[in-house]
């Protein structure tokens, strides 16, 4: 049957397809519709089947490996810097195998569209020593999930699909299976202590040694039945291109485009790498170039001195490819005089710039705002953490961000290592769920003085608005009730739209700094403009305009609030954009020096 | 066929919506079709940016030169991404004031913003009223009007006749103002 998938649809699809009834995971862009759509299609077939996120990816993968290892079929899905979390499990899981099956989805970023990172999770799961699959379009995924889901059961391995976002986030007409077989497989784990339960040395050096045997046979496996097939579809030139993912795409067309004499040999299965069958097909070549994104995974495994990408420059280092990007390879290495038949002039002229916003109407912005207002720049540093509130880099709001909750024990170490500043950090809720409980206690535990603002509205807003453990079970897990655990008091302010009253609540906090003698933490209650649920009737009517004899011009509001709809007119004086504004009527008070903007 | 489409907008205006459409409406016209999204870092009011490619294409992306046509809901953002037009071909229809500064391509443009304000059609079908115009003013777009209004039953056929009466407006408005 064809249907019209995004990558990710046709991933859960996949999953679907192959028998998966248990599925965990945290949202991670461009990961983050899997699992969405997995509990979408299950409730529209009303299939039985559990699909849950977790509250980070460490979590979601000790799960999803738990329900392998008795013998259900399983997936972990994650983004590539969520398996820097999920690392430690997968180390160990990667000696010990599995009884069922079990997929673990790490979705890649080249170009670092809405990543803190670029990195190539096939890299990882050479580092562990799993295979990898690395599907180029969304056909590609599905028909991958259904080998890898087979492949995991028969190797009793860990399997990693690595779609890149060109991947999840397209859109392709895709042939899929017609019925829907999902139905709730009884796992039954069977006790088996020296594998499930080994201590080093002894039982985990022996899985050692399994594991080596397996790779193997794997390797073997993947000339077999992926690499060998498509060798008796090579023409013959001088020139070869591996190509894994998407490079695939971009090759293929650019060679074809312009009638590069090349053949092109795509990896399904870029590791582990079956290397003396590859490499002896090198001999009919002159040369043998490498095509991959991100990391030079398929180069590091081959050695010959045909062989030319990124450990030898020719190919790019870092960012998305392009059709660009393949041209000036093949003429670095010499196959093509240097070609620019994928370059254009750009606009050159100055554009507004549109640099990732909050929403208009957003709370976390009235928070940033009262931050600043409050502790002044001088005096302070202000950690934060990932999700929509980070965007408060534009209003000078944030100085330092580096991984899922650093915000709270970078403000730890910021309070030790600078002890004449204020340190405000601030952190979502969902982000403070996955990683800012353990750096609280730490912080508690020491006595380590600073304010913590935990922004919460309920939603993991960011990457589309996923549910969070408080959400669902709003009268169990309570974020005001794990601060008070840990034994300091929480300062609790519901938002709301008149922005003086945050600011009044910072200056609270600011008064309770002065005589605290260990972490001030405060929870604001707010809510998403973008969920439904939530936001109706919170999110005000106002129709707000400025007036232009009263406008300085002092960039006073779009420096320290910069709230989309506000831009300069050709008068030069501000307006607001009646389409973006959300009529909040936040920006009536406190932001402008002269009182300009006003109620229409 | 091969034709590429380069969508671009600012977040909340649905440019997303278009590339579901414009893949549709390629399954119904018998047409390979490979579409791409920006998620992410985007909220409301950032540059958002789709790439549709209809016919024999493997890579994801479009790449500078080769766009067929480029919609914009928004004029700056056709500005921004006016290097993916192909330089013989390349078609812009675009949401601009009158005064917009002139660029190289056959360019036909309409100042949706100001119908809006008029309240002549809902703002939130901005991205389908430009749809009707550019179905009106390109001749080498791939679709019939009616494969258009196929694919946006077969999207949601709750609100189709709503945003059919929209996509009719701008085909008309556009006759109007060509
Ligand atoms: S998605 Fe929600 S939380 Fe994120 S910026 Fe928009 S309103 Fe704020
Ligand atoms: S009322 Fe002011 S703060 Fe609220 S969305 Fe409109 S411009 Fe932004």
């Amino acid at each position: 049957m064809k249907q019209i998938l995004m990558g990710n649809e046709a991933i859960a699809l996949g999953l679907i397809h192959s028998g998966v009834d248990m599925l965990s995971g945290y949202p991670g862009t461009p990961s983050s519709e899997i699992l969405g759509n997995f509990q979408k299609f299950r409730d529209k077939f009303k299939l039985e089947a559990y699909a849950q996120w977790a509250t980070n990816e460490k979590v979601g993968f000790e799960v999803a490996y738990a329900g392998a290892i008795s013998g259900k079929r399983t997936c972990a899905t994650m983004k590539q810097v969520g398996l820097n979390v999920a690392s430690d499990p997968l180390m160990s899981a990667s000696y010990i195998g599995l009884k069922g099956a079990m997929l673990l989805i790490s979705c890649d970023d080249p170009g670092f569209y809405s990543s803190q990172t670029e990195q190539d999770s096939r890299s990882f799961a050479k580092f562990a020593r799993i295979p990898v699959l690395d599907p180029s379009t969304p056909q590609e995924a599905y028909d991958m999930v259904k080998l890898g889901i087979e492949f995991s059961h028969q190797f009793e391995s860990i399997v990693m699909l690595r779609p890149v976002m060109r991947v999840s986030h397209a859109r392709e007409i895709c042939e899929v299976d017609d019925s829907l077989y999902v139905k709730a497989n009884q796992g039954n784990f069977e006790r088996n202590i020296p594998r499930w339960g080994a201590v080093p040395p002894a039982g985990r050096f022996r899985q050692g040694l399994e594991q080596i045997d397996r790779l193997e046979a794997i390797k073997l496996w993947n000339w077999e039945h992926l690499i060998e097939p498509k060798t008796h579809l090579l023409k013959g030139s001088r020139v070869l291109c591996l190509t894994s993912g998407t490079g695939d795409g971009y090759v293929k067309e650019a060679v074809s485009e312009l009638g590069i004499d090349a053949d092109i040999l795509k990896l399904d299965m870029p590791y582990p790498l079956p290397k003396e069958n590859l490499e002896a097909l090198f001999v009919k070549y002159d040369k043998v170039i490498v095509f991959e994104e991100s990391f030079p995974c398929i180069e590091e495994q081959l050695s010959s001195p045909k062989l030319y990408g990124k450990l030898t420059k020719h190919v790019h280092l870092i960012d998305e490819f392009s059709k660009d990007k393949v041209l000036s390879a093949f003429a670095k290495a010499g196959v093509i005089e240097p070609n620019h038949a994928y370059q254009s002039e750009k606009y050159n002229k100055e554009l507004p710039k549109r640099p990732p916003n909050m929403c208009p109407g957003c709370p976390h912005r009235d928070v940033h705002y009262a931050i600043t207002k409050t502790f002044k720049k001088k005096k302070s540093i202000y950690t934060s953490d990932i999700g929509c509130y980070t965007l408060g880099l534009n209003q000078a709001a944030i100085d330092t961000i580096l991984c899922m909750g650093a915000s709270i024990s970078m403000a730890s170490g910021f309070s030790i290592s600078d002890p004449d500043k204020t340190v405000v950090a601030t952190i979502g809720d969902s982000t403070f769920m996955h990683s800012g409980v353990a750096p609280l206690i730490n912080a508690v535990y020491q006595n380590h003085k600073f304010v913590l603002i935990i922004l919460d509205n309920s939603t993991t807003a960011m990457t589309g608005r996923q549910t969070t453990p408080e959400r669902t079970n709003p009268n169990q897990i309570d974020i005001k009730r794990i601060i008070e655990g840990c034994g300091v008091a929480c300062h609790e302010y519901v938002y709301e739209q008149d922005l003086n009253k945050t600011v009044d609540f910072m200056k609270s906090l600011q008064e309770a700094y002065k005589t605290a003698t260990a972490p001030v933490v405060a929870v604001v209650r707010e809510f998403c403009v973008l969920d439904k649920e939530n936001a109706v009737g919170r999110l005000g009517n106002v129709v707000v305009e400025v007036d232009e004899d009263k406008c300085v011009a002092c960039d006073s509001c779009i420096t320290n609030y910069k709230c989309p709809p506000m831009h300069y007119n050709d008068a030069g004086k501000m307006e607001i954009d009646p389409f973006l504004c959300a009529g909040c009527g936040s920006c009536l008070d406190v932001i402008c020096p002269t009182d300009a903007f006003v109620k229409k | 066929m091969k034709y590429q489409i380069v969508i671009a907008g600012i977040g909340g205006q649905g440019a997303v919506f278009l590339v579901k459409v414009l893949s549709i409406a390629s399954a119904l016209a018998n047409q390979k079709c490979l579409g791409t999204e920006n998620h992410g870092m985007s909220q409301r009011g950032g540059s958002v940016s789709c790439y549709v490619k209809i016919g024999d294409f493997y890579a994801p992306a479009i790449d500078e030169g080769q766009a067929d046509l480029l919609i914009a809901l928004e004029g700056n953002e056709a500005l921004r991404n006016i290097q993916y037009l192909s330089k013989d071909r390349g078609v812009i229809v675009m949401n601009a004031p009158k005064n917009f500064p002139k660029v190289d391509f056959e360019t036909h443009s309409i100042d949706a913003f100001k119908k809006a304000k008029a309240k002549e059609f809902p703002i939130d079908a901005l991205n389908v009223y430009m749809l009707g115009v550019t179905l009106a003013l390109d001749t080498h777009f791939p679709f019939t009007c009616k494969e258009i209004e196929e694919a946006i039953t077969a999207m949601n056929a709750k609100v189709a006749e709503k945003n059919i009466a929209v996509l009719h407006q701008g085909m008309n408005d556009a006759k109007a103002v060509k």
